[in-house]
């Protein structure tokens, strides 16, 4: 049964992340764009229990991180997206009311997207990594904020789809 | 909130922050393998990239070429009267067109240089959310690209290679906020710091604080030793506003960069440096006015008005 949620977990991970990489950063949206791996991770976390959203949250970090466009060392998106998807995680878990509805699980997402930005910002300024100017972080902060917003109920019902498939819960958004 | 979350749960949390700290510690103190597997993730991505790229390129710049409606106005109407099989043929002849004028553009630059260069196409770029400029070029270590080398485009620089694949090449782009090259003043020949800033504007700080900058002055790569990571003479930007305040050390100012990085579709990478310092040659002429045509007409009274009954 594990073995069925890792492979499959994995494989919906790495597909995304190469959809990412090959396709979504190919398209220039004003304000910084979205990253679909992001929210697909977030939803993710969202669904699941903390434990499970730690251990996605470390493999979505540890991609990230090997990205060659990723400007901080490898282990800084591995650390923000642990700490992020558990406490993603552990705000919607055990309450069914939260995970089953949709807006929650959204603005669950626009917080995780939002605080794992500002988290690669501080830690970024405690590494050393340059990131711009404070008007140019902002502008990229509200509009990757927006996109989320805009993005996720449109993605929501699919990546639901896939976790339910995955972890066999039955229960779909 | 209500999760009890118990030893296990807390354990593996642990574990993992233990891990990505023994990561970030590792990538710090520059073991090789980390390094090892981002290459081999870009060599596996590459491909993928290729594909990305062609499937994207018909809307990839849609939101950019929205913002510059007005410019293409004139365009956009021919288009709206073609079919849908006509405008899309025309799409795809406009890009090989566009590129082709960039490439001869490129030629045209490296050619008054004595810039040895090699072409290469855009396939990605870099990620909004680490706040990083940079993009994938195809062509890599086997077309003989190394690290620290200058990138041009048609309008003037565009980057340096930061990380070489085998068929892939990862530049930072000039306006990454890490980026910084040394630059002088085409005529004047003074020297300063630029610094990129996330977008096409940049900061400039002179090195001597005796000179003075003003509006329009036109900013040349001054070039490294052996020419790595820059070599002299590429057109970099032109000053648009001076900082004039009383206290600062050096004079600064905000400098527009002449490559409009949203639309880099081709580089080109100076794999060889000119023997001799192009100087000024590069600096790019201004734009001359069009002269508007004007009518004289010369009215001469006659000279025996006609009478009237």
């Amino acid at each position: 049964m594990i073995t069925r949620q890792l492979s499959f977990s994995a494989l919906i991970l790495l597909f995304i992340y190469t959809l990412q990489e090959s396709l979504m950063n190919q398209v220039r949206l004003p304000g910084g764009g979205f990253s679909l791996f992001l929210i697909f991770i977030l939803v993710w976390a969202a669904l699941s229990t903390p434990e499970v959203g730690a251990v996605t949250g470390f493999a979505a970090g540890f991609l990230i991180d090997l990205s060659p466009s990723s400007s901080g060392p490898v282990g800084q998106w591995t650390l923000i997206m642990v700490l992020t998807c558990f406490g993603i995680a552990f705000l919607g878990f055990g309450d069914d009311k939260a995970r089953g509805n949709p807006i929650t699980i959204v603005f669950l997402v626009l917080f995780g997207v939002f605080v794992s930005e500002v988290a690669f910002i501080f830690s970024g300024a405690l590494l050393g990594v340059n990131l711009g100017s404070f008007g140019q972080i902002l502008l990229t902060l509200i509009g990757m904020s927006m996109w989320t917003l805009l993005i996720t109920p449109f993605t929501l019902p699919i990546f639901s789809r896939m976790h339910a498939f995955t972890f066999d819960t039955g229960s779909r958004i | 909130m209500r999760y009890g979350g118990g030893n296990r749960s807390r354990l593996l949390l642990i574990i993992l922050i233990v891990s990505s700290l023994f990561l970030i510690t590792l990538d710090l103190r520059g073991v090789q393998v980390l390094d090892g597997l981002r290459s081999g993730g870009q060599t596996v991505l590459s491909p993928f990239q290729s594909a990305g790229n062609t499937v994207a390129s018909p809307f990839k710049n849609f939101f950019s070429d929205v913002t510059h409606l007005g410019r293409t106005r004139n365009q956009l109407a021919q288009l709206r009267a073609e079919n849908f099989n006509l405008r899309t043929k025309l799409i795809n002849r406009k890009n090989a067109d566009a590129e082709l004028k960039k490439f001869k553009s490129l030629l045209d630059l490296a050619g008054t240089a004595e810039y040895k260069i090699l072409s290469a196409k855009v396939i990605s770029q870099g990620s909004s959310q680490s706040f990083s400029q940079t993009l994938t070029i195809d062509a890599g270590s086997n077309s003989g690209i190394h690290r620290n080398m200058t990138v041009i485009c048609d309008s003037g620089l565009a980057g340096v290679v930061k990380e070489v694949y085998p068929n892939s090449a990862l530049i930072l782009l000039a306006s990454d906020p890490s980026f910084r090259i040394g630059v002088r003043i085409a005529g004047t020949q003074q020297i300063g710091i630029l610094s990129g800033q996330g977008s096409r504007k940049a900061v400039l700080q002179l090195i001597d604080n005796q000179t003075t900058l003003s509006v329009g002055d036109v900013l040349l790569a001054r070039g490294s030793l052996q020419n790595r990571p820059f070599v002299p003479g590429v057109p970099v930007g032109t000053v648009v506003a001076v900082d004039n305040s009383a206290g600062a050390v050096a004079q600064s100012a905000t400098v527009k960069f002449f490559t409009n990085f949203s639309a880099l579709g081709v580089v080109a990478v100076v794999v060889g440096a000119p023997k001799t310092d192009p100087r000024d040659s590069l600096v790019p002429a201004k734009p001359r006015p069009t002269p508007v045509p004007t009518v004289t007409i010369l009215v001469t009274p006659s000279p025996s008005p006609t009478a009237t009954k």
